[in-house]
């Protein structure tokens, strides 16, 4: 398949990437503390992009996405513990991992539709959490403590390339003939068998980078608090934050979840200082009230409104 | 190109239902079939099962002479054999024209790029008589009109043999007329040959080139419209007093 | 290899934590058989009945056993309030339920669950708490089973029983089958659908909070607003493993989750057997998608 042209290139895609490249040139400047909120929000926002490729796109609910990032994790602190990779290295081999994960369960679990599949994800997080607690490679309930320094500017880029493809893939697969596919598997998954669209396939490669990304995501987390702790890097509530995020800036679409990562990440941070909890609820109350009646989120919603920004907001 | 898909001794029990026992049919291109029979004796099924959508317990579906039973709707659909669905399934959250690109773009005529895709869309949903509502989401259609975007969008797979589930039902006299007439002349225009399952006996009578009834799931009769309904076993089984009332 | 009588030392506990097991799941297996949506915030309100009963506990002295029914009644109340915030505009109307509804209920019920637990902590604390409530043992054998477990077994049991009852021979109960197979159905049957969505929806959460409370008994000291994140996923693999909508599947899959925990664990240690029971829930959806029960 071509690559659009330059120009053909939507204003969503032009803005994103304005904002990223601003933020790469910025980044040697910013401060310590503050580069590490930021590279912490860019870790949830690569999450987010990670897990709209499957739940976003295709509408299949993923609330076990956090097995994917735990594996990056571990594989990272295996590597780095015990043969020394450097870091970078770890990154690429957890998303490596997760893809692996990811094909071989995506094999299995796709089949289920709805409700059966968000089941199923739901229950690999608790089983992978107690298959990781016998393993005494990997530290067993202890996890593993890495000492590999603090080195915010390298977190950031890495985390940045991995938000960058994971930015352009979306786009390109959103606005050509995958993107027509997809939205027919969202839509009436036996009508587009039916019209020819290799449904299992498609499913599985998106649930196949979003595994890739999430564990490459998961490898950068515990580079950043380096080590791995189980029952933090199996902990649900991740997953429920990233289906937060997209499901508040907007499922499926290219600006979502960046807005939904900003949305739930950054109230976090200021409300955690002035009472311990409270954002959790709040979220919780958001992501209800979108559900209900605001499906498409932020994004999805400006774009029904106010007709002036639907051809930005692709 | 000519094609010939042969369905034969087809089976598909469902646990202890026998839906469909030890049917066969030929369907070939620019020939319409028809399959008639009373509610519940395993059209569907068989439609279903020629389609790729169920697997058969027993018997083959044939190609060119290539086995394809068991192979799933998408490879069908590559293969040139696609069916509409008895209850219409419109992308609701798209329009028509997209919905038509969809089955452009995989189906086996492989468009691919959406810009061509959608403007070659336009020329089938003007053959089907959709073209003023091109543009408008597919979930704001009436019955009538899903059952012609199901149609168009199996036209738009590039199918050289089509599976049509109960296209005609729940029209009013004038209506049927008029879809009758329009699709004899889409037929004509694009050739293919066309497996009709109908309840509506007037449309298989009139459009048909050849009959097949099947009752609890086995064919009790088969010939040309009219050898089909002054067959005995037909007029007992299924058409009843209504005989009188089918041939047009 | 185990010794024989621990291992029917682990079968008899098994068993008996099953019955709980089961009546948890139940409570979600009559919302899913009813309206066909899967609640993905029932672990919330299995908790909500377990600080029911700690709350009764701690302020009227009532046991777990006897807070059960009033658990129960708040739960009726609160499924109504469930049926009328998060079902009704999905199903009103509709002849069955869509794909897109589903997915609406699944991420909304998410929300809810990730609303109702940490208003929880933030009202409770994360503590852990339980109720001090022990009425001994009993002997069989060699075996020493505590009469709270056995007791609240016995109730577990019997409020499967109880809505068994109700769904088979009373006509309220039969009209929520008829809903659960075919909405349009229940209007032949003269009865509002709304009413026997709503009644069936209660009914369900009226289940789950009861079995919160006789939960409470297995948890001297486990009470803690996120425990709903174990026992939602062992209430789906049960429903599953029983079959979404079979009233006698509870039962089956409950004792056979427990079970396998309870004597897998004396082969290769509690982490295996847990992982081992939740996976089972894989090739059950692969190969018997309607259950072990026929």
């Amino acid at each position: 398949m071509k690559l659009p042209k330059l120009r053909a290139i939507g204003p969503s895609l032009w803005g994103i990437g304005v904002f990223l490249l601003v933020l790469a040139g910025l980044a040697p400047w910013i401060p310590r503390f503050p580069l590490t909120i930021l590279v912490n929000l860019l870790i949830f926002a690569a999450l987010a992009y990670s897990l709209n490729f499957i739940t976003g796109l295709t509408g299949y609910v993923n609330f076990g996405h956090v097995v994917f990032m735990a594996v990056g994790a571990y594989t990272l602190g295996y590597t780095v513990g015990t043969i020394r990779l450097h870091p970078l290295g770890g990154v690429a081999l957890g998303g490596l991992m997760a893809l692996v994960l990811a094909l071989g369960l995506g094999a299995v679990t796709l089949r289920f539709r709805g409700v059966y599949f968000a089941i199923a994800s739901l229950v690999t997080p608790l089983a992978g959490l107690n298959i990781v607690l016998v393993l005494p490679a990997l530290g067993g309930g202890q996890g593993i403590l890495l000492n590999i320094g603090f080195d915010p500017l390298s977190w950031f880029y890495t985390i940045w390339a991995i938000i960058a493809t994971e930015v352009g893939l979306t786009y390109w697969i959103t606005h050509g003939r995958l993107g027509y596919g997809i939205r027919a598997i969202k839509s009436d998954e036996d009508a587009a068998k039916s019209l020819g669209v290799n449904a299992p396939r498609l499913k599985l490669f998106l649930f196949a980078l979003s595994g890739l990304f999430a564990g490459a995501t998961g490898g950068v987390y515990a580079w950043t608090t380096s080590g791995v702790f189980p029952e933090a890097a199996f902990d649900l509530t991740f997953s429920l934050r990233m289906l937060a995020m997209i499901v508040i800036g907007g499922m499926g679409t290219l600006l979502g979840p960046l807005i939904g990562a900003i949305a739930v990440y950054l109230p976090s941070r200021f409300f955690l200082t002035i009472f311990i909890g409270t954002e959790s609820i709040i979220i919780g109350l958001v992501v209800i009230v979108i559900a209900l009646f605001v499906p498409g989120g932020i994004v999805g919603t400006l774009r029904k409104y106010v007709p002036e920004l639907r051809r930005i907001l692709e | 190109m000519s094609r010939t898909l042969e369905a034969s001794e087809i089976h598909k029990y469902f646990g202890g239902v026998k839906a469909v026992q030890g049917v066969s049919l030929t369907l070939e291109t620019a020939r319409i079939i028809g399959l008639i029979g009373p509610n519940g004796s395993g059209k569907s099924t068989l439609l279903n099962v020629i389609a790729g959508i169920e697997k058969p317990t027993k018997g083959t579906v044939t190609v060119d002479g290539r086995r394809v039973d068991g192979w799933p709707a998408h490879r069908m659909v590559e293969l040139g054999v696609a069916k509409t669905h008895q209850i219409p399934k419109p992308f609701l959250g798209m329009t028509c024209r997209e919905n038509v690109a969809v089955a452009m773009m995989y189906g086996s005529r492989r468009e691919g790029e959406p810009a061509s895709a959608l403007e070659e869309s336009r020329r089938i949903l003007a053959m089907v008589g959709l073209d003023r509502r091109a543009d408008a989401p597919a979930s704001n259609l009436t019955v009538q009109e899903r059952k012609r975007l199901e149609f168009a969008r199996v036209l738009a797979t590039g199918a050289g043999l089509v599976l049509l589930d109960e296209i005609f039902a729940g029209l009013s006299p004038d209506e049927l007329r008029d879809a009758i007439a329009l699709f004899a002349r889409v037929q004509k225009e694009q050739g293919f040959g066309a497996l009709v399952v109908e309840h509506v006996m007037r449309a298989v009578m009139i459009l048909s080139d050849f009959v097949v009834v099947i009752e609890e799931g086995r064919k009790i009769a088969e010939g040309s419209p009219k050898e089909v309904v002054e067959d005995p076993a037909v007029i007992e089984a299924y058409l009843g007093s209504e005989a009188t009332n089918v041939t047009p | 290899m185990p010794e024989p009588m621990v291992l029917v030392t682990d079968l008899a506990f098994g068993v008996l934590l099953g019955c709980v097991f089961a009546v948890i799941a139940h409570g979600l297996n009559l919302i899913w058989g009813v309206a066909k949506i899967v609640n993905v915030a029932h672990g919330v309100f299995i908790m909500l009945g377990a600080y029911g009963a700690y709350f009764l506990n701690l302020y009227l002295g009532i046991n777990p056993l006897l807070s059960a029914p009033v658990d129960a009644a708040i739960g009726l109340a609160v499924g109504a309030g469930f049926y009328f915030g998060f079902l009704h505009r999905e199903l009103r109307g509709k002849e069955s339920i869509a794909q897109q509804s589903e997915m609406v209920t699944l991420v909304a019920t998410f929300g809810l669950a990730l609303f109702i637990s940490n208003l929880a902590l933030r009202l409770w604390t994360g503590n852990f708490v339980g109720i001090p409530w022990s009425p001994g043992s009993i002997r069989l054998g060699f075996l020493q089973l505590p009469l709270g477990a056995l007791y609240v077994a016995i109730a577990s049991v019997a409020i499967i029983a109880l809505t068994h009852i109700f769904l088979s021979r009373t006509y309220l109960g039969n009209a929520i089958r008829a809903y659960s197979q075919d909405i349009p159905a229940t209007q032949l049957m003269g009865i509002d659908p709304t009413f026997v969505a709503a009644v069936g929806t209660a009914l369900g959460f009226s289940v789950t909070m009861a079995g919160g409370a006789l939960l409470s008994v297995w948890l001297p000291v486990g009470i803690n607003p996120g425990m709903g994140a174990l026992y939602a996923p062992i209430s789906f693999v049960i429903v599953v493993l029983g079959g979404p909508g079979k009233m006698w599947g509870s039962l089956v899959g409950g004792i056979s989750l427990a079970v396998i925990i309870d004597v897998g664990q004396a082969f290769v240690g509690t982490s295996l057997a847990t992982a081992i029971a939740f996976l089972t829930l894989i090739p059950i959806l692969l190969f018997r998608p309607e259950g072990i029960l026929r």
